[in-house]
């Protein structure tokens, strides 16, 4: 019990004497998982448009596939990038591995099935009416789909929030295509908040690691507090 | 409309990010070279590193890259050519390494000893006995049920697990069918040095540690030094290149550097000053003298890359 | 305007449309009118381009409807639709009027014109700031019928737009599709359940029943001329009795029903089997008096058999062999003081009894 007290003090100290290294490690988390969340959301919003509004064969099948791969193991999706960019790898050549950017790709990659999943959702959950409106009004494809979107907005920001929280949160692909580097400049290093806690943890510094801890919910809590507040515009 | 600008605004910080992580990784461009180093937790976690590459980047205008797990895996990176340089602890694998081609210029630069650490009531009565005999007594009683009695294994394929099955099978057992498994006295953590170090510690377990993890933690552990005595408790650390003949860009001339690097005078002094003042003895020894005492050629030790 | 021919369409074993016929000329007011599930919501659906026929052809301003790309779109948007359900973007008055001014490339200038017109005309004006998810379901509904017009379609369709409104806002819709159409001249399809908002509302009626028009006519023609049984029943006539023409002469047929005979206004042939039809309201009661034919009228003896209220008046169920029902104030059934089980005659003119030719089977 001790313990915990004396590391909730020292994790205050270390938030905020504002110290370096705790400082980096949350700055490249969010800016990881902000840019992941981002490339997922352009890419999942538009694919989940087109599933939903789809006809063709074998769509109901996709919808199951993808709505299966909510449960994809984080280290699997790990493993996979890491093989893929590992310099033995069909992509090796592009020197990703323990690079942010592989970091971003794995996060990116992991979040896409539930953010698409969550899409279809949002969009099929419009009413019929509202898409018969809109269809009636004379709007071309493109223009149904921005006005489907825009009914639709709630869920679909409810999706980003969700996609955020699964990028930042994730261990185990961060320290497969990560490596967990501390190095001595920004933009090399790739331990983030998951990773050092789990580092910290390991090692017995329990004071950093639930410093870690508290930025890592503080963040998680902010974001969705500000999606929230877009929401209720 | 507000929506849209955020849009613009994180599509533009993609773009950044990308780019930025492109550049990054794409050696030219950029001034500073990096160097990737796969090592094993037990040196990572004694810091011993992130001192001695803090003084190499300055001397050098380069950037290390470390990253640690066990020796199995550090072995791994190397042979797809995922690092530059790799430094771990498994004479016999390393041979096999080089054998095959994919490290070249092995240099040995420090050693230590293993030792087997345990609760201070040493419920198996190990205490000072040859390490053979003591893992024997330990399994003997484990196997028999006595209370207190564990162990606790890194079993991980590191060089730490290496040595360890080695003196298992020194005492005269098949790792594979009389230890492992073969009750719950015998725990495999699966986990890094010091995770391994801080478990045993939570089951008050006897578990074989190298020497500088150990000190290194050993302020936050209840176990002490119970056998610290036996030739086969040897631990020598090296450092190698990846072979550039296999993969061509490694960076091959910055991985010479660090190779050598560790067997200069300086960085030997800093090795076997290393940790004094604060742990009160050495967490490692220089090799730089004890070639012979520690069973490698002089050449390893002695004479840098040309 | 708009024509029909021959529309067909199922959904998957249902066969909803069957050979719909029918044409609206540009300018007017039709009413489709069926029971619930009859088709009038599909057909509007079909006309408007949210679905596709199965067969038969539909042609606006003497175009197919049926094409593809830019073409279909330029169709579409010469079409405006209203909705059973009030269906509101989550946004203000103003932009769910404006959509469809926006999908068309209007000039902001422009569109604050005429949206501020728009609400103008449907009585919301000054509402363009409030939320449209907040207005009531008429209000709503009255914007709906806006942000269709604003784009001064030349066919508006209404699919039962009134059915889930007060009376209040039924009035309001009401005043404002007699407005469109005279002062805009608007072509307007409405489908409706209430067949008296048809009469209200409409030029000319088509009755949908069974996938087909069973009639097309003005209000009159199709209330007081049915020209089946189930129209008939449909509109509201109680009185239907299947009888034979046993002679007939300048225009008055004498049929018979299991003896009993009944005069009517009509050009049937002696031998036809028909279906009479008469409205409750022109039967008369009478007591008996013991006269006989009264100046030519029809006078069936018959027994009460129930007296009903309904409304301010009484439904009252009388057996002359066969069942015929009248519609009367409370006034005249107690002056009347007729009760149950009593003896009564039933009295009607021939002009009020319509012949219909029996339908087979």
């Amino acid at each position: 019990m001790y313990e915990i007290i004396e590391g909730f003090i020292e994790a205050g100290r270390l938030i905020i004497t504002l110290d370096p290294d705790v400082m980096t490690i949350a700055a490249r988390s969010v800016i990881v998982s902000f840019v992941a969340t981002i490339a997922a959301t352009l890419i999942s919003v538009p694919l989940g448009a087109a599933i939903n509004f789809g006809t063709f064969p074998g769509r109901k099948g996709l919808i199951n596939l993808i709505q299966t791969l909510y449960s994809l193991p984080t280290v699997i999706v790990g493993l996979l990038i890491f093989l893929l960019i590992s310099r033995v790898g069909p992509f090796g050549f592009m020197r990703l591995l323990f690079t942010p950017t592989a970091m971003i790709i794995a996060q990116t990659v992991l979040v896409l099935p539930i953010m698409t999943g969550l899409t279809i959702s949002a969009l099929s959950g419009v009413d019929p009416v509202i898409r018969d409106t809109l269809h009636s009004l004379g709007a071309t494809r493109l223009q149904f789909l921005i006005n489907v979107m825009k009914e639709a907005r709630f869920a679909i920001l409810a999706t980003v929030a969700v996609g955020f929280g699964r990028a930042i949160s994730e261990v185990g692909a961060a320290i497969l295509v990560g490596g967990n580097i501390m190095a001595s400049s920004f933009m090399r290093s790739t331990r983030v908040l998951t990773t050092a806690i789990s580092l910290e943890t390991s090692m017995g510094n329990i004071p950093k690691s639930i410093a870690l801890g508290i930025i890592l919910l503080t963040i998680a809590l902010g974001v969705n507090l500000a999606i929230t507040m877009v929401q209720h515009r | 409309m507000l929506r849209r600008t955020l849009f613009t605004v994180a599509a533009v910080m993609v773009a950044f990010m990308l780019i930025c992580g492109c550049i990054g990784t794409t050696g030219p461009e950029t001034e500073k070279q990096q160097l990737r180093i796969a090592t094993t937790t037990s040196l990572d976690d004694t810091r011993l590193l992130n001192h001695l590459s803090t003084i190499f980047e300055e001397q050098y205008n380069a950037e290390v890259l470390v990253v640690s797990a066990g020796t199995g895996i550090a072995l791994e990176y190397g042979q797809r050519g995922d690092v530059d340089v790799l430094m771990v602890h498994d004479r016999a694998r390393e041979d096999v390494f080089l054998a095959d081609g994919y490290g070249i210029n092995r240099r040995v630069f420090a050693y230590n000893y293993f030792v087997l650490v345990g609760p201070e009531s040493d419920p198996a009565g190990v205490k000072g006995m040859k390490p053979e005999e003591a893992f024997a007594t330990i399994r003997e009683k484990g196997m028999a049920g006595e209370s207190g009695v564990a162990f606790i294994s890194r079993g991980d394929a590191s060089g730490t697990h290496a040595k360890e099955k080695a003196i298992w099978k020194g005492a005269g057992f098949d790792y594979a069918t009389e230890i492992q498994g073969s009750g719950d006295w015998y725990l495999e953590a699966g986990k890094g040095m010091g995770e391994t170090l801080t478990m045993s510690n939570e089951k008050q377990a006897y578990v074989l540690s190298d020497i500088g993890t150990y000190l290194a933690y050993k302020g936050d552990l209840d176990l002490v030094t119970l056998v610290d005595e036996g030739d086969i408790l040897l631990n020598v650390y090296c450092a190698m290149q990846i072979n550039p003949a296999k993969y061509p860009d490694i960076s091959s001339e910055i991985a010479k550097d660090w190779v050598n690097f560790m067997i200069t005078d300086e960085v030997q002094e800093e090795i076997a000053s290393f940790g004094v003042a604060q742990y009160g003895q050495p967490l490692f020894y220089a090799a730089q003298n004890d070639w012979e005492k520690i069973g490698v050629p002089q050449t390893e030790v002695k004479d840098p890359i040309p | 305007m708009i024509d029909l021919k021959s529309v067909s369409k199922r959904f998957d074993d249902t066969v909803v449309l069957r050979r719909v016929t029918a044409r609206v000329e540009r300018g007017e007011i039709f009413a489709v009118i069926g029971p619930s599930g009859s088709g009038k919501s599909t057909l509007l659906r079909l006309i408007n381009l949210l679905d596709t026929p199965e067969g038969g052809e539909i042609r606006i301003g003497g175009s197919s409807i049926h094409t593809k790309g830019d073409q279909r779109l330029r169709i579409r948007r010469m079409m405006g639709m209203v909705f059973q359900k009030p269906a509101a973007f989550s946004a203000t008055v103003y932009e769910n009027v404006a959509v469809g001014l926006r999908f068309r490339g209007v000039s902001e200038g422009t569109i604050r014109e005429k949206v501020g017109d728009a609400l103008d005309v449907i009585g919301l004006a000054g509402y363009e700031e409030r939320k449209a998810r907040t207005l009531s379901g008429g209000e709503m509904q009255r914007v709906a019928l806006a942000r269709a017009m604003v784009t001064e379609p030349e066919v508006l369709l209404m699919d039962e737009p009134t059915a889930n409104l007060d009376p209040v806002s039924v009035g309001m819709i009401e005043e404002l599709v007699l407005q469109i159409n005279r002062d805009l001249g608007t072509t307007i399809m409405i489908s409706t359940h209430d067949m008296y908002q048809g009469q209200r509302l409409a030029h000319r009626i088509g009755v949908l029943m069974d996938g087909v028009f069973a009639q097309v006519g003005t209000p009159r023609e199709v209330f007081t001329l049915p020209t089946s049984r189930e129209v008939a029943r449909f509109i509201g006539i109680e009185n239907i009795i299947e009888g034979v023409v046993v002679a007939a002469g300048s225009g008055i047929a004498v049929i018979d029903i299991g003896g009993t005979s009944i005069r009517a206004v009509s050009p049937f042939g002696v031998g036809e089997e028909v279906c009479l039809c008469i409205r409750s309201e022109d039967l008369r009661i009478l007591r008996p008096s013991g006269e006989g034919d009264l100046h030519g009228k029809n006078s069936l003896p018959g027994t009460v058999l129930s007296i009903a209220p309904r409304g301010p008046f009484s439904r009252v169920t009388v057996d002359c062999g066969f069942v015929l029902t009248s519609i009367l104030s409370w006034k005249t059934v107690d002056s009347l003081g007729i009760e149950e089980g009593e003896q009564v005659v039933v009295s009607f003119v021939p002009e009020a009894v319509h012949a219909v030719r029996a339908a087979r089977g």
